[in-house]
């Protein structure tokens, strides 16, 4: 359980950076804090010639750009949990972070690496899904942002190209008032979902103008559900219908079943979680 | 006087080898590195059972650097056997490199050795083996199935073994009995996984025709003596030595194919040779264990009296049977102990160890007796609800209260506390057993009070492997005590010390005989050259058997030193007493010599000796188990919270009572019992080793095998009975194993009181307990 | 394969290598080093037994390549409290009975010893939540965790006055 051969080459600029994976093109992988991709190396799931260290590249400011909340690539989860962007706009977001991994993991891992490993159970592909956040990627001919419900295409899929990496996400900031919640459930702490469900209520005064709800683990990329959406917008804090939500919702997804849970169990759990996540974001938000 | 030497036996020592393990001075497998090394990488089977049709090593010819590659055609007959010499077993044998046919996935197919590690396993990567597919025996139940071929040519079925046990009338018993109650209970596959894989490194030096064997084993003698039988080597010139071991379990309790197999790649290659087990291998392909299924038809009285017990025991136990305890050990231990600690004379029992294309199994602590437990005392608590009685009233008037005790099976059990322990953990969980109670009301919430109550069989001897006809045939420990000329201690222990503490308590335990402080004995151990023939340490022998090795031969010191104490100070040598480094003339504190200066008399200044007295202050000791061994006893009591609507369920208390007689250091017996409970917890709620249909591993990585994490686990509550046994020489009883028995039982047995339902099997993943509460959620 | 030249410091010896870029920086530092308190439990970033401090941070050695430390100061079990083991952790693990087999104990102490200082920093003595959940990422397979949370609870409470 070691590496096979790559040549390493630590990039100081971003240019320099993709350069150098335009060059490696299929072959060529950024490394940053190495908690996905190594572990994947050392068991030879993954073999790329040629590791581009990207760990010095300034990529890891958390700060409104417009109107959009920029998280860098090379942000490290920890510092989630104590930034007040994070706090302040979007709560799912922040209760979604306790959720990850174990503390040495939280230390190194970054958002750039989470989002473009795509584990079908981790937390941060959910939450980008969750707030229509837009990911940037970057290559030598140029930078595009990718809609996250268009950017994770199956377990461990994205819509990368060759030489293109992933610099930062763009989480669009709410218009108004928000309220938000993330639930999930593992085997152990810090295990990856079993299910969990993320969710942002907009809302003037008592009533719930706009929706957005996601669940992890239950397929093999973060699923929405325009139906629960629906169902939510015009409905009250006071009595936002979270039973009947999380019916809805259980009864759209159809879930795998595995050796970790039954399929059953999994819709059972989009049931329950659906139910308490709003419930939680309703009561947050009526506070 | 005492005060300068209190006993030491009984004290909470801290442990002398922490300095070394704390600072990183241990020197693990991997830590010892020769120059010259070649570095060995398996080439091992995809598939779970197919004929080798070739194995190609062309990509080898250009890989730009040396390479060796070793097939089953080079390794002439070399193989593993582990068989029981009866009637009712067939053979097998694992050659140490596939020969023709594969059976289990993560088989070893092919060495390939290079001169860096990393090397090696790209090299490894270049080897291909083209198989023929075989019709794979995945379930007990295909097994089972006369249609599909048996995986070993010429048997007459799937069974490595099927052999029945019995004792009394079972007829008269059901006939007797007011209530039936059949019932099938579960444990699932498991993997041991000690922190430390496995490793082996072998040199041969052709000057004295030595060949050194360093493997992360728990047992050097018996490695020893399997490479020299197996390579036609003289025992005399092989040296086994197991090195500080990171974790064993019973997992390195067993002698493995790669230990052999290292060792004839070291004289073949004439460098010294390197395998270092990963992860993946180690969880694929080392052992695994469990993996029952269990009948149990109970006869019981109108008055809540067990009468009998009939039991149908099938252990799917993989691809081969293991050294030295072979693929009849756990379907012969489950059915040997499923009596328990209970007072009934009848009873039958059949049991099978089934040949599929999985990784073999074998020892695990507690061996099968976690599994018996959990099928005995669920058993229990679904006759206690079905009879309408309180649990842990209804084990109280069936439980043995008599000892000496002649159970079903004439097995003769020491004295324990069985019942003690019974309403002592029937007081510590009153208001648990009450708040349970409470949380019936809610569909919520529900929590729930679990009991298992169990005897163990510890110090195994040499009558139950004769028994049993066990190829480990023996079961002594032998320890050699040497005094220096200094006064200081050497104890050469068959031991090896893999977490235990050994070179302290064996140290407690020699001092307290020779009246010297345990800093100054040096315990070895885990070296065929330093230590003398034995069993190692598996079978929670350590305490009883090598503590007991200990003190004999350091009482033969003591004697020693006593006479010659006696000789120069004209005293009585029955006068003599030994403490704080003195050996005093009793009643006198003025009267003494120093017991430094009897070991220089005796070991440098011989010319004083008494007449006829040999120079030298050394002894050995070689202790046996009584004849069936001594029973420690436990209850293990778990409390558990069940969010009903979501399955998550929390451990919020675990306890433990436990008699393991005397106790040696109370710091390392709560250590041993914490440890195996926490085990246990893994196996009753994480634990599982996954196969699909075409026995492919799915559980090959940390990701996917769990075990037990700080958070999921509560501290652990330990209280003390002690009994003393009369059949060891220090009252000990063993208690290595004890604790990973009965966490299963009793956490099922929580999940049962708290759902109002009856749970079948292992383990209680979220998922589980989902299922099994899908009637509060008014689901079923 | 190109080898790429990388000037490691480990428990203040600094030494200029030759690496292939592939070398987990566990192996460099048992290998290049002669550093045996770097156990390697997993090799895929799922025990903790292969932490160490990089720039005084906990990192796992099996999850870093060598040639990504060039520069970097990085520090293991040997550099705590020596061969004595006196670090007040060391000292408090063998107290509480933190440790059996020892081959995860390396990575426990280099975990738990910034968690240790923080609290002391802080003045205050956290949960057995709070501990436990700092601990998650290390598998200890012998002592069920009891011994280590005892420790970590004693070295805080030693160092902070009012301890247990």
């Amino acid at each position: 359980m070691r590496p096979s051969a790559f040549d390493y080459h630590k990039a100081s600029t971003l240019d320099q950076a993709l350069a150098l994976l335009a060059e490696f093109g299929d072959d060529g992988r950024p490394l940053a804090g190495g908690q996905s991709l190594v572990p994947m190396m050392n068991l030879r799931l993954a073999r790329p010639r040629h590791l581009v260290d990207i760990n010095a590249l300034p990529l890891d400011a958390i700060e409104i750009r417009g109107d959009a909340l920029h998280i860098g690539a090379l942000v490290r989860h920890e510092r989630y949990f104590t930034d007040p962007l994070i706090a302040e706009h979007f709560p799912a977001f922040l209760e979604a972070v306790h959720w990850i991994g174990h503390p040495t993991i939280r230390r190194h891992g970054t958002m750039g690496g989470s989002v473009s490993h795509a584990d079908p159970t981790a937390e941060l592909p959910s939450v980008c899904v969750l707030h229509d956040a837009l990911i940037v990627a970057a290559s030598a001919s140029g930078e595009r942002r990718i809609p996250a419900t268009e950017f994770f295409l199956n377990a461990y899929v994205t819509a990368l190209e060759p030489g293109e990496m992933v610099t930062a996400v763009e989480f669009p900031l709410p218009s108004g008032p928000t309220s938000g919640a993330f639930m999930e459930l593992g085997e152990r702490v810090g295990d990856f979902a079993i299910a969990g469900i993320g969710v942002v209520l907009g809302h003037d005064g008592n009533t719930i103008t706009s929706a957005r709800i996601v669940c992890s683990g239950a397929r093999l990329v973060p699923v929405r559900s325009a139906d629960v959406e629906a169902f939510l917008v015009g409905r009250t804090l006071a009595d936002p219908g979270a039973q009947e939500a999380g019916r809805i919702f259980s009864a759209a997804i159809d879930p795998v079943g595995d050796h970790a849970a039954s399929a059953a169990y999994r819709k059972g759990l989009i049931k329950e979680l659906t139910r308490r996540c709003i419930a939680h974001a309703a009561g947050k938000a009526s506070a | 006087m005492k005060a300068e030497n209190p006993r030491q036996i009984g004290a909470r020592v801290q442990r002398f080898e922490d300095t070394r393990l704390l600072s990183g001075a241990a020197r693990y497998i991997d830590d010892i590195r020769l120059p010259n090394t070649l570095h060995l990488s398996f080439v091992r089977a995809q598939v779970a059972h197919g004929r080798i049709l070739e194995i190609d090593t062309f990509g080898l010819e250009d890989i730009g650097y040396p390479t060796w590659v070793f097939t089953g055609e080079d390794i002439g007959n070399l193989s593993m056997k582990a068989h029981q010499d009866y009637p009712e077993m067939q053979y097998s044998e694992q050659p140490l490199l596939a020969r023709d046919v594969v059976r289990f996935v993560g088989e070893p197919v092919a060495a390939v050795l290079a001169e860096d590690p990393y090397r090696a396993e790209d090299a490894a990567e270049l080897v291909f083996v083209d198989y023929d597919p075989l019709p794979v025996v995945g379930t007990m139940d295909q097994a089972r199935d006369a249609s599909i071929p048996p995986i070993f040519e010429g048997w007459k079925n799937s069974m490595f073994v099927e052999r029945q046990m019995k004792g009394g009338d079972l007829e008269a018993a059901r006939a007797q009995a007011a209530h039936v109650i059949r019932r099938t209970y579960r444990n699932q596959r498991q993997a041991g996984v000690p922190m430390e894989c496995r490793g082996v490194v072998a040199h041969y030096t052709p000057g004295d025709r030595m060949l050194t064997v360093w493997s992360s084993t728990q047992m050097p003698h018996l490695v020893r003596t399997y490479i020299a039988e197996e390579l036609d080597l003289p025992e005399a010139r092989i040296r086994v030595i197991a090195p500080d071991v990171g974790g064993g379990f019973g997992i390195k309790g067993q002698v493995f194919g790669e230990e052999v197999l290292v060792a004839w790649l070291a004289i073949k290659t004439g460098r010294p040779v390197k395998w270092i087990e990963d992860r993946r291998e180690h969880l694929v392909a080392s052992l695994h264990a469990r993996d029952h299924e269990h009948t149990l038809e109970a006869y019981v009285s109108d008055d809540g009296r067990l009468l009998g017990l009939w039991a149908d025991i099938s252990v799917d136990v993989g691809a081969y049977s293991t050294f030295p305890f072979t693929a009849a050990g756990d379907p012969g231990m489950a059915a040997k102990v499923m009596p328990g600690p209970y007072d009934f004379q009848a009873y039958e029992a059949t049991f099978r160890g089934f040949a599929t294309n999985k990784c073999p199994i074998g020892t695990y602590r507690g061996v099968a007796r976690p599994s018996a437990v959990f099928s005995q005392e669920r058993l229990m608590d679904d006759i206690a609800r079905e009879i309408g009685m309180d649990p842990i009233a209804f084990r109280l008037r069936n439980v043995i209260r008599e000892f000496p005790y002649k159970n079903v099976l004439g097995f003769t059990y020491d004295p324990g506390s069985y019942a003690e322990s019974l309403e002592k953990i029937r007081d510590v969980l009153a208001d648990d057993i009450a708040a349970a109670e409470a949380s019936k009301s809610s569909a919520t919430t529900r929590t729930g009070v679990g009991i298992a109550c169990f005897v163990e069989q510890t110090a195994h001897g040499t009558p139950d492997f004769t028994r049993r006809r066990v190829p480990i045939e023996t079961g002594y420990i032998s320890a050699r005590v040497e005094m220096q000329p200094d006064g200081t201690v050497v104890i050469g222990l068959g031991l090896q010390s893999h977490g235990q503490g050994l070179e302290t308590t064996m140290a407690q335990v020699a001092a307290d005989a020779l009246g010297v402080l345990p800093e100054t004995i040096f315990v070895r151990h885990g070296d065929t050259l330093t230590s003398p023939y034995s069993m190692g340490t598996w079978g929670s022998r350590g305490g009883p058997l090598g503590g007991g090795a200990v003190h004999m031969a350091s009482m033969q010191i003591a004697e020693k030193l006593k006479v010659l104490a006696a000789h120069e100070m004209q005293a009585d040598k029955d006068a003599i007493t030994l403490y704080g480094g003195r050996a005093y003339v009793t009643d006198n504190p003025d009267r003494f010599v120093e017991i430094r200066t009897l070991a220089r008399h005796a070991l440098r200044n011989v010319e004083n000796l008494p007449e006829g007295m040999i120079p030298g202050l050394e002894a050995e000791f070689s202790l046996d188990g009584p004849r069936d061994g001594t029973y420690a006893n436990a209850v293990h009591a778990a409390v558990v919270e069940i969010d009903v609507p979501t399955g998550k369920m929390k451990l919020k208390r675990f306890v433990v009572v436990e008699d393991c007689g005397t106790i040696l250091n109370p710091l390392v017996v709560d250590g041993q019992v914490r440890g195996g409970v926490v085990q246990g917890i893994g196996s009753a709620l994480f634990e599982h080793f996954v196969y699909d249909a075409e026995c492919q591993p799915l559980t090959t990585s940390f990701a996917d095998y769990l075990m037990p994490q700080a958070p999921e686990i509560p501290d652990i509550e330990v209280h003390h009975i002690e009994t003393p046994t009369p059949l060891t020489p220090l009252g000990a009883k063993g208690l290595g194993e004890g604790g990973a028995i009965g966490p299963a039982a009793a956490i099922a047995n929580a999940v049962s009181n708290a759902l109002d339902v009856e749970v079948s099997e292992t383990p209680l993943k979220a998922s589980a307990i989902w299922h099994l509460s899908a009637h509060l959620r008014g689901e079923a | 394969m190109t080898m790429t030249e990388t000037t490691l410091t480990v428990n203040g010896q600094t030494r200029t290598l030759d690496v292939e870029p592939r070398r987990l920086l566990a192996d460099v530092i048992r290998q290049e080093f002669d550093i045996a308190g770097v156990h390697i439990g997993c090799a895929h970033g799922a025990c903790g037994c292969c932490t160490v401090h990089i720039d005084g941070t906990p990192r796992l050695s099996c999850l870093t390549f060598a040639v990504q430390c060039d520069g970097r100061d990085i520090k293991t079990v040997e550099s705590l409290g020596g061969f004595d083991a006196t670090h007040v952790l060391q000292l408090a693990f063998k107290s509480e009975h933190g440790l059996q087999c020892g081959y995860c104990t390396p990575g426990f102490l280099m975990t738990l010893v910034p968690y240790v200082e923080e609290n002391v920093a802080r003045g205050t003595l956290p949960s057995d939540e709070d501990i436990r959940e700092a601990m998650s990422g290390n598998i200890c397979r012998c002592t069920g965790y009891h011994g280590i949370v005892a420790a970590v609870r004693k070295a805080i409470g030693d160092q902070i006055g009012g301890g247990q």
